[in-house]
Order: C-alpha cells, then sequence, then structure tokens
C-alpha cells in the first residue's frame, strides 16, 4: 500500500515510517499541514494518516474537511492526542474515517490501517463469507464449518462476521470493541478475550485446523493460511 | 456623582415628574384664565347697560350722581368707573383722566392703568357710547393676583419637594447600593486573591441582587468542589503515576546496567511497555473524569432505553461471569425510556458491572435490574453478594484512587465507581450504595426522557418501573 503520513513529530515519524516498512507499505512523510495538503491532493495514496495539530497554520481536520470537499475518497485515519469523546465525533464529522488517540501501539495502526483500506476496496464483501472451511451467510445467518451446521448467539454471529469481513487482517481489541459493541471505552478486565474463546469453542475446537487466532501484542485474526 | 446609576435613575424620575406636573397645570392654567376673564367681562357689560339704562332715564347728570354714588361706596377702588364728555373732559368716576392707552371706541380691553393707590395695575375695560359721552368701566386684576400667586407658589414648592424627595431617594439608594456592592467587590476581590472560602452575605428578602448573591455563591460552591477535586486529584495522580513509572525506570535502568542476553531483554521490555500501557490507562480514565466533570458532555444526551443499554452490558459480561460461575441476570419491565449520555452510561454501568464480578464470590450471583418508578425516574442497579462494603468506606469509594482493602492486589486503577459517581452526577443523580448482607446494591436514577412522558400518561399493562442494579463491591478498576 503507499501511504500519507501528515505528522510534525519527529519521533512518532520515525517510529510509524519504520514500522509500515516492515510491513512492506510505502510511505511519503509530510511534516506540516501545508505539505501535506498539497501531497493529499495531488498524489494517490491508499490510505492517509492526519495528525490532528500540524503546524504551518493549517489543522489536519481543515485538511480533511478540503480533500473531502474536493471529492477525495482515500481513507483517512486521524491521529491526535485529543481522546475526548467530542473531539472523536468532530474528527469523524469532518469526513475523517477513523480516529486513533496518541499514545497508540503499532500494532493498532496496522490493524487500523489494514481495515481501512479494505473497507475503500470493497474487499469480501461477497456473500457468503468464506475462510477456509469456514462459510457465513450474513443474509440467513447460517454458519457452517466443513458440512457442520454451527449455532451461534446474535452477537457472536456479529463478533464472527467482523473478523470474517477483515479475513486474513490482524483485528485488535478496540476495533471489536467498537464495532461488534459500539463501546467507544476501555472496558479494564479483558471481557473481549473471553467472547473470543467463547466462539472458538464453537468454531474450532473441534477441528484439527484453528482458523481463530491470537496474534501476540496485537489482537485476533480468522486465516486458513499457514 | 451622576455616574452612579442609582442617582441618575432618580433625577430622571424628578424631571419625568415635573414635565406631568407642568403638563397639568399649564392647561388648568389656561382654563382658568380664561373663565376669569370671560365672566369679568359679562359683569363690566353689565354694568355698561345699567348706567346705559341710567342715562337713558335721567341723562347725563344721572350718570354722574349714580357714579359718584358707586365711587363713593367702594371700599377697596376695584372698580374703575369714568366718564367723560365729547371732548374727553373727565366728568365723573376715580381716574383722573381718560387713559391714553384705551381707545374711545367701544369694546373690551385688557390694558395696564395708573391707579392712583394701587399704582400700575392690569385692568379689564369696557368702553362704551352714551350719546356724545365716553364711558369707561373696568375692574382692577389685583383682587385676583394674591390667587394666582398662590398658584405660582403650589406648583413650585411641588416642583421643588420632588426635586429634593427624588434627590434624597437617590442619593439613599446609591450609598444602599454601594454599600451592598462594595461588600460584594471586597469578597470577589479576596476570592481573586485565591482564598475560596469566601462567601457573599445574604438577607432573608429575595430581592434581585439577594438572588445574584445567591446564585454567585452556588458558582463558588462548585468552583471549590472542582479546584479542591483537581487538588486531590494531582495528589492521587502523583501518587498512582509514580508507582508504575517508578518500575519502568528501575526496570529500564537495570537493562541499561546489567545488559542481559537478548531473550531476557525482551521480556524486560515487554514488562516495560505494560507498565507504560498502565500509565496510559490512568490518563485516559482521569481524562475521561475530568471531561464528565467538566460537564462538557451534557450535549451528548439523548433519548435512549436504558433497559437496552443494561442488556447489552449484562450481554457483553455474561461470558466472562460464566468464567467464575456466576449467575448474572437481568431483570427490567419492558424499554425504559431516559434523557442521557449513551457512551457514559454504557461505560458506569460496564463499571460497575465489572466491580459486581471483581467482588462476587465464585458460584455468586449478580443482578443487573431496570426499573420505572412511579415518578417517571427510572433506576438502573446493579447488585451482587460479595463482601459488600462497610458504612464507614461507603462515601469513601467513590472517591478517586481509593481503593477498600479488600480490593488491593486485584488489578483496576481505582476510578471505576469514581467514574460511574461522576457519570450519575452528570444526569442530575449520584449512585446510591445500600446492603444487601450480604452483598452490595448500586443504584443510579435517571431523569425520565420528556417524550416519554407522553407514552407514561397512557395507561400501561406492564408495571411501571425501571431499576437497573450494579452490584459492585468495592471501588476498584
Amino acid at each position: 500500500m503507499k501511504i500519507l503520513l501528515v505528522e510534525d513529530n519527529e519521533r512518532v515519524t520515525q517510529f510509524v515510517v519504520k514500522g509500515l516498512q516492515e510491513a512492506g507499505h510505502t510511505t511519503d512523510h509530510a511534516g506540516n499541514g501545508r505539505d501535506g495538503m498539497f501531497l493529499a491532493a495531488s498524489e494517490p495514496y491508499d490510505v492517509i494518516i492526519m495528525d490532528r495539530m500540524l503546524p504551518g497554520g493549517i489543522d489536519g481536520l481543515a485538511i480533511i474537511e478540503v480533500l473531502r470537499k474536493a471529492g477525495k475518497r482515500t481513507p483517512i485515519l486521524i491521529l491526535s492526542a485529543l481522546s475526548e469523546v467530542d473531539d472523536r465525533i468532530r474528527g469523524l464529522r469532518s469526513g475523517g474515517d477513523d480516529y486513533l488517540t496518541k499514545p497508540f501501539a503499532f500494532g493498532e495502526l496496522l490493524a487500523r490501517i489494514d481495515a481501512l483500506h479494505r473497507r475503500a476496496q470493497a474487499i469480501n464483501t461477497e456473500i457468503p463469507l468464506t475462510v477456509g472451511d469456514l462459510h457465513m451467510d450474513p443474509l440467513t445467518r447460517k454458519v457452517t464449518r466443513g458440512d457442520r451446521a454451527i449455532t451461534l448467539q446474535p452477537r457472536e454471529f456479529k463478533l464472527l462476521e467482523y473478523l470474517m469481513r477483515h479475513a486474513g487482517q490482524v483485528v485488535t481489541r478496540t476495533m471489536l470493541l467498537e464495532n461488534v459493541w459500539d463501546y467507544h471505552f476501555d472496558p479494564q478486565t479483558n471481557v473481549v478475550d473471553v467472547h473470543i474463546s467463547k466462539l472458538r469453542q464453537k468454531i474450532d475446537a473441534e477441528f484439527e485446523r484453528p482458523l481463530l487466532r491470537t496474534v501476540r501484542n496485537a489482537g485476533y485474526t480468522v486465516t486458513a493460511d499457514d | 456623582m451622576l455616574r452612579s446609576s442609582a442617582l441618575s435613575l432618580a433625577l430622571s424620575y424628578v424631571a419625568l415628574g415635573i414635565v406631568a406636573l407642568v403638563l397639568f397645570a399649564a392647561p388648568l392654567w389656561y382654563a382658568w384664565q380664561v373663565t376669569i376673564q370671560d365672566s369679568r367681562t359679562e359683569i363690566l357689560q353689565v354694568d355698561a347697560q345699567r348706567l346705559a339704562e341710567v342715562f337713558r332715564r335721567d341723562g347725563a347728570q344721572g350718570v354722574r350722581s349714580f357714579i359718584d354714588a358707586r365711587v363713593r361706596m367702594q371700599i377697596a377702588g376695584e372698580r374703575i368707573l369714568l366718564l367723560t364728555d365729547a371732548s374727553m373732559r373727565p366728568l365723573s368716576g376715580n381716574l383722573p383722566a381718560w387713559p391714553s392707552n384705551v381707545p374711545t371706541l367701544p369694546g373690551n380691553y385688557k390694558v395696564k392703568i395708573e391707579l392712583g393707590d394701587h399704582g400700575i395695575q392690569t385692568a379689564l375695560v369696557h368702553v362704551a357710547t352714551l350719546g356724545s359721552y365716553n364711558l369707561l368701566v373696568g375692574r382692577d386684576n389685583a383682587l385676583f393676583a394674591p390667587l394666582q400667586t398662590r398658584f405660582w407658589y403650589g406648583l413650585a414648592a411641588a416642583i421643588a419637594i420632588l426635586s429634593i424627595a427624588g434627590l434624597m431617594i437617590g442619593l439613599i439608594t446609591r450609598r444602599a447600593l454601594l454599600t451592598r456592592i462594595d461588600s460584594i467587590r471586597q469578597t470577589v476581590s479576596a476570592i481573586i486573591h485565591g482564598d475560596l472560602k469566601h462567601r457573599l452575605a445574604t438577607h432573608l428578602n429575595d430581592d434581585e441582587l439577594n438572588t445574584l448573591s445567591r446564585t454567585i455563591n452556588g458558582m463558588l460552591e462548585q468552583i471549590e468542589l472542582l479546584v479542591h477535586g483537581v487538588r486531590n486529584v494531582s495528589n492521587s495522580i502523583a501518587h498512582d503515576l509514580r508507582t508504575p513509572l517508578a518500575e519502568l525506570r528501575s526496570r529500564l535502568e537495570e537493562l541499561a546496567l546489567i545488559r542481559p542476553p537478548p531473550e531476557q531483554t525482551f521480556a524486560e521490555i515487554d514488562g516495560a511497555v505494560a507498565d507504560v500501557d498502565r500509565v496510559i490507562r490512568i490518563f485516559d480514565a482521569l481524562l475521561r473524569l475530568a471531561e464528565i466533570d467538566a460537564g462538557l458532555r451534557r450535549s451528548g444526551f439523548v433519548a435512549l432505553d436504558v433497559a437496552d443499554l443494561a442488556a447489552n452490558a449484562v450481554e457483553f459480561y455474561a461470558p466472562a461471569a460464566e468464567l467464575k460461575n456466576i449467575d448474572l441476570a437481568f431483570r427490567s419491565d419492558g424499554s425504559v425510556s431516559v434523557s442521557g449520555d449513551p457512551v457514559l452510561l454504557a461505560q458506569a454501568l460496564s463499571n460497575l458491572i465489572d466491580n459486581a464480578l471483581k467482588y462476587a464470590p465464585v458460584n455468586g450471583s449478580i443482578e443487573v435490574a431496570v426499573v420505572r418508578r412511579s415518578d417517571g425516574t427510572a433506576q438502573v442497579s446493579v447488585s451482587d453478594d460479595g463482601p459488600g462494603i462497610a458504612d464507614s468506606e461507603k462515601c469513601k469509594v467513590v472517591e478517586r484512587f481509593y481503593r477498600g482493602d479488600a480490593s488491593r492486589g486485584t488489578p483496576g486503577v481505582g476510578l471505576g465507581l469514581s467514574l460511574a459517581q461522576a457519570v450519575a452526577k452528570l444526569h442530575g443523580s449520584a449512585l446510591e450504595l445500600s446492603d444487601r448482607n450480604p452483598g452490595l446494591r448500586v443504584a443510579i436514577t435517571l431523569p425520565f426522557d420528556a417524550a416519554s412522558l407522553v407514552a407514561l400518561a397512557a395507561p400501561q399493562q406492564e408495571t411501571a418501573t425501571g431499576e437497573v442494579i450494579a452490584s459492585p463491591t468495592l471501588a476498584s478498576s
């Protein structure tokens, strides 16, 4: 993927650019609002990572608004030290697609970028969803693995559906909280892990190859690859 | 002094009063003058007619004796009489000569005449012709002068009284106002200099200044509370952040010093990241608390179904409860609509359930209930059968960072109940902690959603009770 990072903090920049490089992405970097606006408007990027508060008189949200008005549909992830609920809402309302507060774990950033990119590419919207021998039909709400039908609770279904729509990608606990439960706070205990292990009981327990895997220090992924 | 609002207000009222008085007196004065003049002219005409009759009957000689008799009879000399022949020679009467400013043409005139003892006076005169003789009858206006003077004096006195009274009231009000404003000013400047304990003096009566003072006192109360809170929090932050930061520091310092083999180094780094995460977590919780305390989130209030919210939270925690073999039950009377912030309420509920799960014993039970009460409010409660909280600790547990003795050693940053408390406060409520023997019941009462009043007015089949019960036992998480 080609990614634009608009960020003025050198250390954060170094950390993110290096991480993205290791994950196999090319990254352009702009250190202020003006350059960021110019690059974002002129170059084709898959995802833009935008810091909210930038030097150079142009604020990140203003850039996003201009880009959206100009018809640019590039997915944008807002990075910000402002963590209040209202800041988040303002960020998303200005045209951002996702919001991540600083400080963040790199795994979280990477997972979110992947999710944004996939969403833009409209990958995995085909019905039914399939990962290996696990099938899900979101319309009839039927889930089968191999030739065995699996009964899921509504929330388990939603959880699995989200994971399968992001098959092959890392999905973090925060992403699950936000998208499956619509919880925009940290519930302190590892309740998400408990839900995952319950789901694992149903789809993986009696099969040789586990599909739902834990990614250390990041989250979970559903994949049929080894 | 005119810059004083009380005084200038009083003075403008005085001016207004004077204008009103003049507006009232002027037409009165005018009407009075016209009436007097008319009636006196009439009298003069009657006099002249009588003299004309005498003339017809007895001739000029008769008129002369009539006039002489009249002049002799009168005491004050208010009547002016003069008969002259055709060559203007006075024949009889009390004027030495025909006044130069009175024409000989018949008619009524208002002139100034030299009147012997009385000096020059304004007089109303009537001139008539009797044959070849000229007759002048008139009346001295001097008789009415005292009346007129009294009128003017009266008016002047009224204006003077009005002005003096107005000025005095203005000055007194100004003084009273200045005294009170000055006391407010002194109090406020004491507060500006940092002493938040001061309050404005209030009286029993309910005038505007008093109401204002009370409002300001309420504001000061809130400010003091917030400042106090901030002070407490900064102390607690210092304490609670110092621990993980100290661990982190020693971990890193040791790494730099010992330079252990890579395997161990990586493990140490993971530990360091976990330390940092803990610091961030505390920070986030504090920021969220500050945000709620500032009351900024009230803009996020919407009508929501709190039963649905609670059901979701219960469902979210169900697997975790199962793990501990705790019976997590949910009870509600259908949908219960309230006005609130969905994000914060979900977080508060989640904290309460989280707490309950932490303290309920294995094989214990937790009940979350949403009840609509008869006054339209909804009550959300969480009850557990854990160790409960001693009465002496009940008010402490909602304080920031307070952790009951029983909670030492359990994970959490000690902000769970504080956050629930802050959320309850934002919704105009407070956490109500009660004993269940054994266990704890924590309840939040929520304001009803105005729109749901309509639904409430309609008779409902189900009993209207909405109580959400969460049962955290000790402050933590």
